[in-house]
């Protein structure tokens, strides 16, 4: 392994990405953004910049903004240069993340190397193209098809899709800190900070008002990143967090 | 606002983005699947990463069909099926088709699709195409620094096999307090899909059943999501 490897920077196929990746990104959003316009230019029904951005409407830009901020910031490192491909076919938190970690996983590859990176668009590039042919057939067939995904258990279950996969991610993290050359020790101990405010949080939230944090996971991993990264940082520098050889890969050599 | 989103305009100009978002991944996935073998990584253990990953990606594909379903007495079929197969996400599409009726002043979606005119339909159109944009605004200009900057290569300081870790940890450690203290079926549906991950982990290391390594995270995926009904009747 690490044939194409590039000492210090990056191998040519994160290097391809971070350039083609970022190109076909910007093609793609330029022709979304173009859809709207072009079909409402034809039927000569273009709103007015007010009519777009307004105070009614602000509430729904008020989602989305932060949203993708916060996806963008915290998913990227994860994901690493497959993050292109990722961002443009979406559903990154309930398809494509969890799909890159199982790909990762399944590989004995590591997170942001070469080969994680690769690994990982093999995944995210395979999840796509099956999302796009399932999504065409269900849209070509929807009203043959719709009784089945209207019927409550079913509706039910799709609820709970981010519960189910962070169960299962929950015992793939674990055994994902021990892939790779190297093995972070005490790792956790950097979130302890943001374990313990997030639960008070959703504690005062649940006993106060009955609800859930879920609609604010978005803000609330933006919010968290600085104090897991500045505490795993402290901790580093004081050696309670400390990086070795992977015991797993020097008894494979 | 009928016109619109049954237009064989619109259709056509949806059907030919979604002809380049395939042709793009799939060009990723010639390109990082050649890229695996010159790393040497076999081509078996592609094989079986493809394989788990189409099959992984079946269950949370239907998810998003529901929310497909959800959407389509709102937006439309052309319009919904566009939206949840690029950049958007079943959880805020469906979030916003709820909300979108009320911002245009209608009191329920159906009465929006009804009674919309096409320039209201304009305005969901151009608010939904430009609102998740905002996280390209990061990803494209530092998307590259982002990925250097957790990057592990050999003479990388310890640090950045820290840092690296950070972010997946950080994830984990807002979604799952949130999770477990927040919903009691979200907290369960959780636990039976780590349960399921665990049991399924014990078995596929005996002989004949190595294959179960490959179905982990889906078979638990889909083993957490059918609990929940159980759990809801239970609690609800």
């Amino acid at each position: 392994m690490g044939k194409n490897k590039d000492n210090g920077t990056m191998d040519s196929f994160q290097k391809w990405s971070h350039s083609w990746g970022r190109i076909g990104t910007v093609i793609a959003l330029v022709y979304m953004v173009a859809i709207p316009f072009v079909v409402l230019s034809v039927f000569d029904a273009v709103p007015s910049f007010g009519e777009v951005f307004n105070v009614a409407t602000f509430s729904i830009l008020l989602i989305y903004i932060p949203v993708g901020i916060s996806e963008a910031i915290s998913y990227t490192p994860i994901m690493g240069s497959s993050a292109y491909l990722g961002f443009i076919t979406g559903n990154i938190m309930n398809l494509k993340l969890p799909c890159a970690v199982n790909a990762i996983k399944l590989a004995d590859t590591d997170q942001n190397t070469p080969e994680g990176d690769a690994v990982a668009s093999v995944a995210i590039a395979v999840s796509s193209i099956m999302t796009v042919i399932i999504l065409a057939i269900a849209a070509l067939l929807s009203t043959r098809i719709s009784f089945f995904f209207e019927i409550p258990q079913v509706k039910t279950a799709s609820n709970y899709i981010i519960p189910a996969l962070f169960g299962c991610m929950t015992l793939g993290l674990f055994s994902s800190t021990s892939s790779g050359d190297k093995v972070v020790k005490g790792g956790v101990k950097g979130v302890l900070p943001v374990i313990i405010i997030i639960s008070l949080l959703a504690l005062f939230v649940r006993i106060t008002s009955g609800g859930s944090l879920f609609g604010m996971v978005g803000f609330l991993i933006i919010g968290s990143l600085p104090i897991g990264i500045i505490t795993s940082r402290i901790l580093w520098k004081k050696g309670i967090i400390t990086v070795e050889d992977n015991p797993q890969v020097k008894k494979n050599e | 606002m009928k016109e619109i989103i049954s237009s064989p305009l619109l259709t056509g100009m949806i059907v030919i983005g979604l002809i380049y978002i395939a042709a793009f991944s799939l060009i990723y996935l010639k390109k990082a699947y050649t890229h695996c073998l010159e790393l040497g990584i076999s081509k078996e253990k592609l094989k079986t990463v493809i394989k788990s990953s189409l099959f992984f990606s079946i269950v949370p594909s239907l998810s998003i069909v529901v929310g497909l379903f959800v959407l389509i007495p709102v937006l439309g079929t052309v319009w919904s099926w566009w939206r949840l197969s690029v950049i958007g996400s079943l959880s805020y599409e469906t979030m916003i088709s709820s909300s979108v009726a009320s911002a245009i002043g209608f009191e329920s979606s159906v009465q929006m699709l009804e009674q919309a005119t096409a320039r209201q339909f304009g305005v969901v159109m151009i608010l939904m195409s430009v609102g998740m944009l905002s996280g390209f605004f990061v990803l494209i200009p530092l998307g590259k620094k982002l990925c250097m900057s957790v990057q592990k290569t050999e003479n990388a300081s310890t640090w950045k096999y820290v840092l690296s870790g950070v972010f997946m940890m950080c994830l984990f450690s807002v979604y799952v307090p949130v999770l477990l203290i927040g919903d009691t079926i979200q907290a369960l549906v959780m636990v039976t899909g780590l349960i399921i991950a665990v049991v399924l982990g014990i078995l596929s290391s005996r002989p004949g059943l190595k294959w179960l390594n490959d179905f982990i995270m889906a078979f638990s995926m889909i083993g957490g999501m059918v609990s929940s009904l159980l759990w809801v009747k239970l609690f609800s």
